[in-house]
């Protein structure tokens, strides 16, 4: 997808990163399924323990038709949504990532519920407050420091312990679906906190396939399995549509890409295709590609993992009866079936 | 190539014409 050829930026082309994405499935599962089977193995003690995503379901959370995610992309910051949603009182669902929790908790919002699928043994934690948070686990994943594009320890002791802090004190009142895929360290802190947890399989594979992983785990501890959509995001959505039953659906905060002010070196996987291209800084280019934004008249690029979590998206959102708006006001995803609009356009239209 | 590429990969499966699986 190139812009106008006026365009200053739009010189990547990602000749790599299209080649990759017939992959991306296979590179997924060659990830994480490992990781996957064995944190639901680990976890096996807390299924017992706390509800469903049926008991979600049935609980019919949020008034009216509508309902908002607020996922953690670079919007979140440049483009707030939620001042917008406190502001205008909307009491439909509000279905976070738990990377964006601490960012509704600092301004006093409570998400109606908060999703968590990512197997990751180190990362996923951090965004629940790490008690166990040491120079070492800091030192071993810069992750937070690029996300951040602040090279100090001290502002992630800070961070650490502010979410700390904000987890004690509201953490009992947020309802999280939580993946049986996340790892020990995250189930074990969110029962630490007390969130009230509703527990799903992640879908590994097509359960409607002979020999289907996520069939067998189905049969072995009888819960709801959900299409992820690829991350957390995807899965947002889907607890919002297909879960919590709403007929439109905004995501904010969902950009699937990077500003195209952004260093490569914040992007999330970029130690990950330097190391694809045999450290050759001239190729890493290949790796991803620029994506001209109409709506906004402005240049995103994004790669490999995030342009596969985009098609996803646009393909889950075509098939679905429900309305999708885009309300992020960045980023990379939009398409016929994914409506370009502002958070106060779509609360506008919102039923209560 | 594979241990290069899967670490490339996506956060989660996903898994095309699904929603969820309730019963």
């Amino acid at each position: 997808m190139t812009g106008p050829a006026s365009q200053p930026a739009g010189q990547r082309d990602g000749r790599l990163l299209l080649k990759l994405q017939q992959e991306m499935s296979a590179m997924t599962e060659a990830r994480t399924q490992d990781m996957c089977l064995e944190n639901i193995a680990q976890n096996a003690p807390y299924l017992k323990q706390g509800r469903t995503l049926r008991d979600l379901h049935e609980l019919g959370l949020g008034a009216g038709d509508s309902g908002v995610v607020i996922a953690a992309g670079p919007s979140l910051r440049r483009r707030d949504p939620v001042p917008v949603l406190k502001q205008s009182g909307f009491n439909g669902a509000i279905v976070c990532t738990e990377s964006a929790i601490s960012h509704c908790l600092r301004q006093g919002l409570i998400p109606t519920v908060a999703v968590s699928v990512d197997p990751h043994p180190l990362r996923i934690v951090r965004w629940f407050g790490d008690p166990d948070l040491d120079q070492a686990r800091m030192k071993a994943d810069d992750y937070f420091r690029r996300q951040e594009q602040d090279p100090s320890f001290a502002d992630e002791v800070t961070k650490n312990n502010e979410l700390l802090a904000m987890m004690a004190e509201h953490g009992k009142d947020i309802r999280i679906a939580l993946g049986t895929t996340a790892s020990p360290d995250v189930v074990k802190r969110v029962h630490e906190i007390g969130m009230q947890v509703f527990w799903f399989n992640p879908m590994l594979d097509d359960p409607d396939t002979p020999g289907s992983v996520t069939m067998e785990l189905h049969r072995q501890n009888g819960l709801p399995c959900m299409n992820a959509g690829g991350n957390v995001g995807g899965a947002c959505w889907m607890v919002a549509h297909a879960v919590l039953d709403k007929s439109r659906v905004a995501v904010t905060g969902m950009d699937f890409g990077y500003y195209a002010d952004t260093p490569l070196l914040n992007t999330q996987y970029y130690y990950e295709a330097r190391d694809l291209v045999g450290g050759d800084e001239s190729r890493i280019s290949e790796l991803y590609i620029d994506i001209y934004n109409p709506h906004t008249d402005e240049w995103y690029y994004t790669d490999p993992a995030y342009y596969w979590y985009r098609s996803a998206f646009i393909e889950m959102a075509a098939d679905a009866d429900c309305r999708t708006y885009n309300c992020s006001g960045g980023g990379t995803l939009f398409s016929d079936h994914v409506q370009w609009a502002s958070l106060e356009e779509f609360l506008d239209g919102a039923t209560t | 190539e594979m241990e290069a590429k899967k670490r490339l990969g996506g956060s989660i499966a996903f898994v095309s014409k699904k929603k969820v699986m309730w019963d």
